[in-house]
């Protein structure tokens, strides 16, 4: 499988004099259609990692190699270009802009790429959010939405660029159950038409979603867990479940 | 902890801060400039008619005076308590030499006389207030030559007429209550009464100014009344006492008037970036003011922190600007020291302009309080659930980008913006309007009044020369010795003379009053209208605007005047705008039949296509000696030469004021604008939007509010704009003027300026958004 993201000797301090390390030396090598999940506590370093792998800060030192680009290498632009085209993001707290519908909101980052017709764009944008339930909200604001229904509509964002890997900062981490498992069910479905996912969570039901849970503690990463794709045909949730809250005390978590 | 809260606010918000405390110092600092200005004004005019003893009532008369019957008729009119007549000696411009200039005076429009120090009253001063007396061979020179030549004490003045020659070492430079303005055509230098014989027996031209001081002010009219009634000289215009302090306060005043103008200007726009900055801070810490109500604190005290800080900074400001204005006013008070003379510093000095800088700081203070309510809407439950107090109402419906075709995303966005929150950029859409109106009313007036065309607003017709003969025993001859000339002259294409006499007019009490009259074909040149047309037969009259209006007089009325001692029923047949003469003339079909009353002839002329007219008036100049010859440009800039220069000064004074102030509130707009959507645009760049890309966007909203301002501004200016100028004008006689407008000027360098210099701004300003990332937004 070729390998979509390669991070090397990562380093991120924060402070005047950089005395803040966050992320010590940290190696990560992802691949094409693969579904990550970071764990570890609070202050690990683990948003701070996937902030600094998708190119939305800049790390202290080391390497990044993003399909085949460097990104550490490009200029503000250059990365500005990177983001639209090639990744998508979902975040906890709901990031729409407030003055555009839902439908606007969606379809804005390919408006931007240009990468096909405006028509087209359209198209896809209301069949994206017919597959995740939402084309009913199309014309509505923002301020119409429930919390789990916006999060649908920021991985349609996320994803009408058809982009090469979804980066998520704790995705469900600002839903009721319910909607948390309606929102993974539906990241899964995605992954398992190719789109590489790799999120960051709290949530043990959440990481018993992914393919591989890495576990971080005091920026760096002590170990990983494979678990093999999530089916909901498969109906092996609980055993992945178990599996995985097993291996994450005895990690520690 | 007021003081600590204070200090932290400071430093988070050092430019607001900054931006806002400059609004408010310049204003109290225009404010109470123009203040004193004005108090220093009215005292000077005060002190220098005090010292001089200016003159209630001054009947200007070109010819023989019979002083013994002046003296008769004085000590009978128990109104008056002293008379004098100054003899004064006319010299044309064409026999002095000023300064180290070799060119003799003889395109000036002023009518030069050399007087003596005068008795009794009328005093001639120096720029100190004190009364000259001049020695042998000196001058004292007119202050208005001191700035038009810049003399200097020590300098040369020339006067030679082929067979006298003499120079006197200029003196002192004189300040004179009647004819200080640069707006009065006459001029009178002082020489030692030695000297002023030597004059009187080589120069034929004399002229007499009979002055009379009364014993009651009030009783001026009756007493104006009982002279042109008597059957004293009066070969020449009369003058009064307001009309003196009039035309030296309207000289002198504009500058204070456009001052204070500014400053309720700055004092708008800076309540408004208040307006701005306060609701920006409530949005801001809308959750810490709800957790301050939470934990019990009295909603008024919250008030009192908010309010504090304005307080203090529109104290401070307010302090700032009065000391400056202390210090920095006498420059600006330089030219009315200058013209009107000096004046004893008083308490009142000090105390109207802190009074008035007090208006500034109590309005701000008014508004800031204002505003504050919004803190009543503000429920704690709400505060601390919501966290944002959403002032700026976002509409959202309208304008979706999905059907927009073609329309580029940053383009939509900025519009989209700006749509959305009208209100917010409602401050920077007035900033803009203001900022055109203060550039384009200057520049389209000086454009106007730089126009050949001005000429029409000067009771005169279009012509390319203009020929005046003032008043002398001689003038008839010399009258028909010039049109016999033209006439002669095949370069001259067509000529119109012209006789202004004086004529008496029956008032609606009456009472006979004085009028100026020119009589004269006046279809050769024809004049424009306001209402009606030209006299077209020996019963019609036109008024100039100024008479019409003070006569009560509309086109189609009739007015009784005096014609060869008989009375003649006159009708209205036109008006017209005339800013020459005091704004006061009238023009009919009347014959001449008493030399006596014509107070001077005027030849207007147009030449041949192929004549050069700048070698047609270098003959008629030496052909004639004691006329003007002028090109009418050249009568133009040398009327209006004065207050064009000002206005040149002024207009480019009002220009640095509008980019200013545009730089100054687009940068502090910019730069809450930014704060404010911080999270959006930290979420744009999430997505792939670039820093230019939001860079486009603010710049979009800037320019587009700018360009419809702009649009906007320019409307008023040539619409409300025109209209101020006309009621400005109308007290000098022209109520319908008509802006020149030279488009490059007005439409595309005015705004190009204001839209690079906003743009700039913009993009400085939006330096911050480099920061701006969503990882700083996360919660843990």
């Amino acid at each position: 499988m070729k390998t979509i993201l390669e991070a090397k000797r990562l380093n991120k301090a924060f402070g005047s004099n950089q005395t803040n390390q966050i992320l010590k030396d940290v190696n990560v090598e992802i691949v094409e259609g693969e579904f990550v999940s970071v764990m570890g506590p609070s202050g690990s370093g683990k948003s701070t990692l996937l902030y600094n792998i998708s190119g939305m800060d800049r790390m202290t030192s080391g390497s990044v190699i993003l399909d085949e680009q460097e990104i550490s290498s490009l200029s503000e632009k250059e990365l500005a270009r990177f983001r639209l085209h090639k990744m998508g993001f979902i975040f906890q707290q709901i990031h729409l802009l407030k003055n555009l519908s839902i439908f606007d909101n969606i379809i804005l980052s390919a408006y931007m790429a240009k990468k096909n017709s405006r028509k087209e764009i359209n198209n896809r944008a209301m069949k994206l959010m017919e597959k995740t339930g939402i084309a009913e909200l199309a014309d509505n604001d923002i301020t119409q939405a429930s919390g789990g229904q916006l999060q649908r509509v920021a991985i349609c964002r996320a994803l009408i660029n058809n982009p090469d890997i979804i980066f998520g900062d704790e995705p469900t981490g600002a839903l009721n159950s319910k909607s948390a498992v309606e929102i993974m069910e539906l990241l899964a479905e995605i992954n398992q038409t190719g789109t590489t996912i790799l999120l960051v969570t709290h949530d043990v039901k959440v990481a018993a979603k992914t393919e591989r849970v890495i576990y971080m503690l005091d920026g760096k990463i002590i170990g990983e867990q494979h678990l093999g794709k999530y089916k909901v045909k498969n109906n092996d949730f609980k055993e992945r479940e178990e599996k995985l809250s097993k291996w994450l005390m005895s990690m520690g978590f | 902890m007021l003081l600590k809260m204070l200090r932290k606010d400071f430093h988070r918000k050092k430019s607001i801060t900054i931006t806002l405390f400059i609004f408010v110092m310049l204003s109290a600092f225009l404010v109470s400039s123009g203040s004193i200005m004005f108090i220093k004004l009215f005292d000077s005019i005060d002190n220098l008619f005090t010292t001089s003893n200016t003159p209630h009532f001054v009947q200007m008369h070109a010819g023989e005076v019979d002083q013994t019957e002046i003296d008769r008729w004085t000590s009978s009119n128990s109104l008056v308590k002293d008379q004098q007549t100054v003899e004064m000696v006319g010299i044309d411009g064409a026999n002095i030499f000023l300064g180290n200039s070799h060119e003799p005076e003889k395109n000036s429009v002023m009518d030069i006389s050399f007087v003596k120090q005068n008795k009794s009253f009328d005093y001639l001063l120096d720029l100190e207030n004190q009364v000259i007396q001049v020695s042998k061979g000196e001058v004292g020179v007119p202050i208005y030559y001191m700035q038009e030549e810049n003399l200097k004490l020590g300098d040369k003045v020339r006067i030679s007429n082929g067979s006298f020659d003499k120079e006197f070492t200029v003196a002192y430079f004189v300040q004179d209550a009647q004819m200080n303005p640069s707006v009065v055509s006459s001029k009178r230098f002082l020489v030692n009464d030695a000297d002023f014989e030597t004059l009187k027996n080589n120069f034929d031209e004399k002229e007499y100014l009979i002055e009379f001081l009364l014993k009651d002010l009030s009783k001026l009219s009756e007493f104006s009344q009982a002279y042109q009634s008597s059957n004293l000289p009066h070969k020449g215009p009369s003058v009064d006492y307001g009309t003196f302090k009039i035309l030296n306060a309207l000289t002198e005043g504009i500058v204070p008037a456009v001052i204070l103008l500014v400053s309720i200007l700055l004092m708008i726009i800076a309540i408004l970036c208040l307006r701005l900055t306060i609701l920006a801070t409530i949005e801001e810490e809308y959750r810490e003011i709800g957790v301050m109500k939470a934990i019990g604190i009295d909603e008024h005290y919250i008030k009192k922190i908010y309010l504090f800080k304005y307080i203090v900074l529109a104290a401070l400001a307010s302090i700032a600007g009065y000391l400056g204005s202390l210090f920095i006013s006498p420059l600006f008070i330089e030219n009315i020291m200058l013209y009107i003379g000096t004046t004893s510093d008083n308490i009142l000095h000090q105390i109207i302009p802190f009074i008035s800088v007090s208006i500034i700081f109590f309005i701000v203070v008014f508004f800031c309080r204002l505003t504050l309510r919004r803190f009543n809407k503000i429920t704690t439950v709400e505060a601390l659930r919501a966290g944002s107090i959403g002032e700026t109402k976002i509409s959202k419906g309208f304008l979706p980008m999905h059907k927009s075709k073609y329309l580029d995303v940053n383009i939509f966005l900025g519009l989209k913006d700006i749509l959305g929150r009208l209100k917010m950029f409602g401050l920077l859409f007035f900033v803009f309007i203001v900022c055109s109106i203060i550039i384009i009313v200057p520049v389209n007036f000086l454009n106007t009044i730089q126009s050949p065309s001005f000429i029409k607003y000067m009771g005169v017709g279009q012509s390319d020369i203009r020929i005046d003969l003032q008043q002398s025993d001689d003038i008839v001859q010399r009258f028909n010795d010039v049109l016999t000339y033209i006439e002669n002259d095949k370069d001259v294409e067509k000529f119109s003379p012209m006789i202004t006499s004086r004529f008496n007019v029956i008032d609606s009490d009456g009472v006979l009053e004085n009028i100026s009259i020119e009589t004269g074909d006046f279809s050769i040149f024809p004049l424009e209208y306001l209402e009606g047309a030209a006299p077209s037969s020996g019963n019609e009259i036109v008024l100039s605007y100024l008479n019409a209006k003070e006569m009560g007089k509309s086109v189609g009325d009739t007015l009784s005047l005096i014609v060869d001692d008989n009375k003649k029923e006159m009708v209205v047949s036109g008006i017209y705008q005339d800013i020459t003469n005091g704004g006061r003339t009238a023009k009919a079909l009347l014959p001449v039949v008493n030399n006596k009353t014509v107070l001077w002839y005027v030849v207007n002329l147009d030449v041949k296509r192929h004549v050069n007219i700048g070698d047609k008036i270098h003959d008629y100049t030496e052909a004639f000696h004691s006329t003007k010859v002028t090109h009418l440009e050249g009568y133009l800039a040398q009327t209006l030469g004065g207050t064009i220069e000002q206005l040149k000064l002024m207009t480019i004074v009002a220009i640095v004021i509008a980019i200013c102030v545009s730089i100054l509130i687009t940068s502090l707009f910019v730069q809450m604008l930014v704060a404010k959507d911080y999270s959006q645009i930290a979420i744009m760049k999430s997505i792939g939007f670039s820093l230019k890309d939001i860079q486009v966007q603010n710049v979009v909203k800037v320019l587009l509010v700018m360009v419809i301002g702009i649009i906007v501004g320019t409307i008023i200016s040539n619409t409300i704009g025109q209209s101020l100028v006309n009621v400005l004008l109308s007290f000098l006689g022209a109520s319908k003027i008509e802006f020149v407008i030279n488009p490059v000027q007005a439409y595309v360098l005015c705004p190009l300026i204001l839209i690079l210099s906003v743009t700039v701004t913009t993009l400085l300003s939006t330096k911050s958004l480099k920061q701006a990332k969503l990882a700083d937004l996360r919660v843990e």
